[in-house]
């Protein structure tokens, strides 16, 4: 049961609508989003919940939803909304803000997700782009599961899709000091 | 010996192509009375009309008959053929060979063929004892009756007037502006209604072609379209309203105190009262019910006070008598009361008010002086739950059908509320959100938008009281959860109901009412301000649950159709109505009772010839009669025949096939 009313503002909704940029109140709950995006059914709450969820500010089943993580922010959900709400975005937010306060579904498949973001940001920041082996490799040995996908791995080779070395950009100096501009940022937050 | 002429249209292949149309015509030939027979193309064109006016003078027919469409298409397009020819109209006799025939038969040619010859077999041996008929000529009395007083009557009244014809506006309250002149704010512009309905009502009250009759009823109504009679009976007011100037000193000083319908009881008025600043007439009256001086005979002293001398303890109600042609009824509507609401507590918490109330609280010249107070404590409340559909869409507790304005004034409160209690949170149970109308689902969207107002899709299933707040329990399908909002103040949109008295004034009016007491219209698409009775017509929410500005289009359409029916100064009637033989009336009157339009009246008439004796027969009206031949089905004697359906005319049509 969830009760309303009695906590307030809703500041869920003022912070979730500061960090992502979009309105969340226009939403009018048509569901074309839930319908549209690829991975809904694998959501605890697919979008259009979520955005009711933060209008009746639920912060915490908000953040305890795995929704924001399997979000792919492919942004086909924005492209089809008829009130133009950048869902993408407001999942973003919720991310965010539950990174901030510390308050992130544990469950494997998140953790899992969390890795690859971490792996994936590492390669951006060492090579200034995506070095798929290692990056496969790392997420195999980080997540514990040594042999995943190994089959596909063949077939990928030959065509070419996983190339064996990788050539670091130009500009991957400048990338380096973007990371570190960025981490400051973050620290003096 | 009658001398038919028979024409068969084909209708472009729409008839030909599933009946044998040089098949009808060579059977119609063979019948006797038939002089001519012959098909066309196109009946209704300008040839085929030509046809048959040059066979009419040619073989100096008697009788026609077209085989074609449905009557109801062009029947009269043909009888204006007969009589170009110099023909009585009514000797017309279309067989539909169309719409029950050809287009219902389509997959069986020689069926169709077949039911099409009997048709038309039937069509000839009708017109064989068809009669002259003429039009029927009624005199018009030009004055509009108009029931009820609010935006409807104001609107249909004053549209009537400016056309220069006179109005009987009648009014049962002291004042008229009915229910709009109670709210505060209308959706979805936001005007003030006072501001907009206040100078009609000033209008109403000056213009030259509207006598108001407040504080009245009708009692009676008699007669015909364009010439009825109404009884009305002006309830005594104990002030004279010649002489009154309405300078308030009489109220002031009334020692007596009594639930003020205008603002729904929260605050209290005086036994002699004008129900609102604006109130037009602006003269008091006197409450008879709570007067104690009408009761007990003791007090008298808004008599003393009153330096004019208006006040009349002895006056009566007065009948007045009109006589006028057309009858606008504009009686509106009465707020259902949620009573059967248990689960919600009405009635057992204060904090839970109607839609009409909070109306009232937030309106500037309301009880709380435009602020929304709780009625338990008088705090101003945070957390406003609105709760929509209460009594509207449920069959259990309350009325079938959507009350149509709910969705759109509890948007309207929810942003009143926003306006006036800073700080403040509406939350809104709905099961759907009925927003169709120009600037409406924008307006909702400001309210969810702009205002923030948080809709919660359920209907609320119980409230309970949890210390001073109230907690009111649903579920927001939205998320498939139960909720639950503590509460400061829960606004019930109660639903719009039929006028309890409108089946007495349906009876009364002789008009038909539904299963709700609403009053009928002739036809819900294409004839929606008329009554199934000629003349008179409806506005507003007594025909169903509607706006303002489809009341207001709809009393206007009351004015349009009352100005036509005024615009000749004689009516005409098509002569199709029924004829009594006294011969054979027994006076039983059952056709009396059978009647829908109440053409029927008793008449005596002389047992014998020249007997002093006098016996009860049937006698029609004919300004009433519409030709609906219930009266002829009733009738054990056969005394009753309908002109242009004779039994002679029904036997040939039986006989012949």
């Amino acid at each position: 049961m969830i009760t309303l009313g009695s906590q307030g503002k809703n500041t869920f909704l003022e912070d979730v609508n500061v960090k992502s940029g979009a309105n969340v109140l226009e939403c009018y709950q048509c569901g074309k989003c839930v319908s549209t995006c690829p991975v809904s059914q694998y959501m605890d709450f697919p979008p259009r919940e979520i955005m009711q969820m933060i209008k009746l500010g639920l912060r915490n089943e908000c953040y305890m939803a795995n929704s924001h993580w399997f979000c792919l922010t492919c942004s086909a959900c924005s492209g089809r909304c008829p009130r133009e709400i950048d869902i993408p975005a407001v999942m973003e937010a919720v991310r965010h803000l539950a990174i901030d306060q510390n308050y992130v579904n544990d469950s494997k498949k998140v953790k899992e997700i969390r890795k690859f973001h971490e792996i994936f940001l590492d390669m951006i920041k060492r090579y200034g782009r995506n070095y798929e082996l290692r990056m496969m490799a790392e997420f195999n040995i980080r997540t514990r599961n040594l042999f995943k996908d190994m089959h596909l791995a063949p077939k990928a080779l030959l065509k070419g899709k996983i190339p064996l070395g990788v050539k670091p950009l130009k500009s991957a100096k400048a990338i380096k000091r973007m990371f570190a501009i960025a981490e400051k940022l973050e620290k003096n937050k | 010996m009658a001398r038919v002429g028979v024409f068969v249209c084909f209708c472009g292949a729409n008839i030909a192509d599933y009946v044998d149309v040089p098949q009808v015509v060579e059977e119609v030939k063979r019948i006797k009375e038939v002089k001519f027979a012959t098909e066309y193309k196109y009946m209704c064109s300008d040839p085929g009309q030509g046809m048959i006016r040059d066979a009419i003078v040619q073989y100096k027919l008697t009788s026609i008959v077209v085989a074609a469409c449905s009557p109801r298409m062009h029947e009269k397009t043909f009888r204006k053929a007969l009589s170009d020819a110099g023909m009585n109209p009514y000797l017309l006799e279309v067989a539909n060979i169309r719409e029950h025939s050809s287009w219902v038969h389509q997959k069986n040619k020689k069926a169709a063929t077949d039911k099409a010859m009997d048709l038309c077999r039937m069509a000839v041996a009708k017109s064989i004892a068809n009669e002259q008929l003429h039009e029927i000529s009624v005199p018009v009395t030009k004055r509009a009756l108009v029931i009820g007083g609010g935006i409807a009557g104001i609107q249909a009244a004053l549209d009537i007037a400016d056309a220069r014809i006179p109005v009987v506006l009648v009014e049962r309250s002291p004042s008229i502006g009915g229910k709009m002149a109670q709210l505060d704010e209308t959706f979805p512009t936001l005007d003030c209604a006072q501001c907009i309905l206040t100078p009609k009502m000033v209008d109403v009250a000056s213009h030259p072609y509207i006598e108001l009759i407040p504080y009245s009823e009708v009692i009676e109504l008699q007669g015909f379209v364009g010439n009825y009679k109404v009884k009305i009976r002006k309830k005594a007011s104990y002030v004279n309203f010649k002489t009154c100037t309405g300078c308030g000193a009489c109220w002031q000083k009334c020692p007596v105190k009594v639930p003020n319908e205008y603002n729904m009881g929260i605050d209290k008025r005086k036994a002699i009262y004008t129900p609102f600043p604006q109130a037009v007439p602006n003269k008091p009256v006197i409450d008879a019910e709570h007067c104690t001086m009408l009761l007990k005979g003791k007090c008298g002293i808004c008599a003393k006070v009153c330096d004019k001398g208006s006040i009349d303890y002895t006056m009566q109600d007065e009948i007045i008598e009109r006589e006028i042609g057309a009858v606008v009824v504009a009686t509106g509507y009465d707020m259902w009361d949620p009573k059967p609401y248990e689960e919600y507590g009405v009635g057992r918490f204060k904090d839970i008010i109607t839609s009409l109330e909070f109306e009232r609280m937030v309106s500037a010249n309301g009880p709380t002086n435009g602020l929304p107070l709780r009625p338990s404590d008088g705090k101003v409340p945070k957390n406003v739950v609105f709760i929509k559909c209460v009594g509207s869409r449920d069959e259990a507790k309350g009325i079938e059908y959507c009350s149509k304005i709910c969705c759109m004034y509890t948007t309207k409160h929810t942003i009143l509320l926003h306006h006036k209690v800073h700080g403040s949170h509406a939350y809104v149970f709905y099961m759907d959100i009925r927003a169709a109308g120009k600037g409406y689902e924008e307006f909702v969207k400001k309210a969810q938008v702009d205002t923030g107002t948080t809709y919660l899709r359920g209907r609320v299933s119980k409230i309970y009281k949890k210390g001073d707040k109230l907690m009111v329990r649903g579920e927001d399908a939205q998320i498939g959860q139960v909720v639950e909002v503590e509460a400061d103040l829960v606004v019930l949109a109660t639903a719009v109901s039929a006028p309890k008295d409108n089946p007495d004034l349906a009876r009364l009016l002789g008009i038909s009412y539904d299963k709700y007491g609403y009053l009928s219209e002739a036809h819900p698409k294409l004839r929606p301000v008329e009554t199934a009775k000629a003349g008179i017509f409806l506005a507003g929410c007594t025909q169903a649950p509607k706006d303002i500005p489809e009341t207001v289009s709809q009393a206007s359409a009351c004015a349009a159709k009352v100005c036509g029916l005024f615009a000749g100064d004689t009516m005409k009637k098509d002569p199709m109505i029924s004829t009594i033989n006294n011969e054979y009336c027994s006076g039983c009157q059952n056709c009396l009772n059978v009647c829908p339009y109440g053409a029927i009246v008793t008449d005596d008439v002389p047992v014998g010839h020249g007997s002093k004796d006098l016996r009860t027969v049937a006698k029609i009206n004919e300004g009433v009669c519409q030709g609906c031949g219930s009266c002829v089905a009733i009738c054990r004697s056969m005394a009753i025949n309908l002109a242009g359906f004779t039994d002679p005319q029904i036997i040939n049509e039986i006989v012949s096939i």
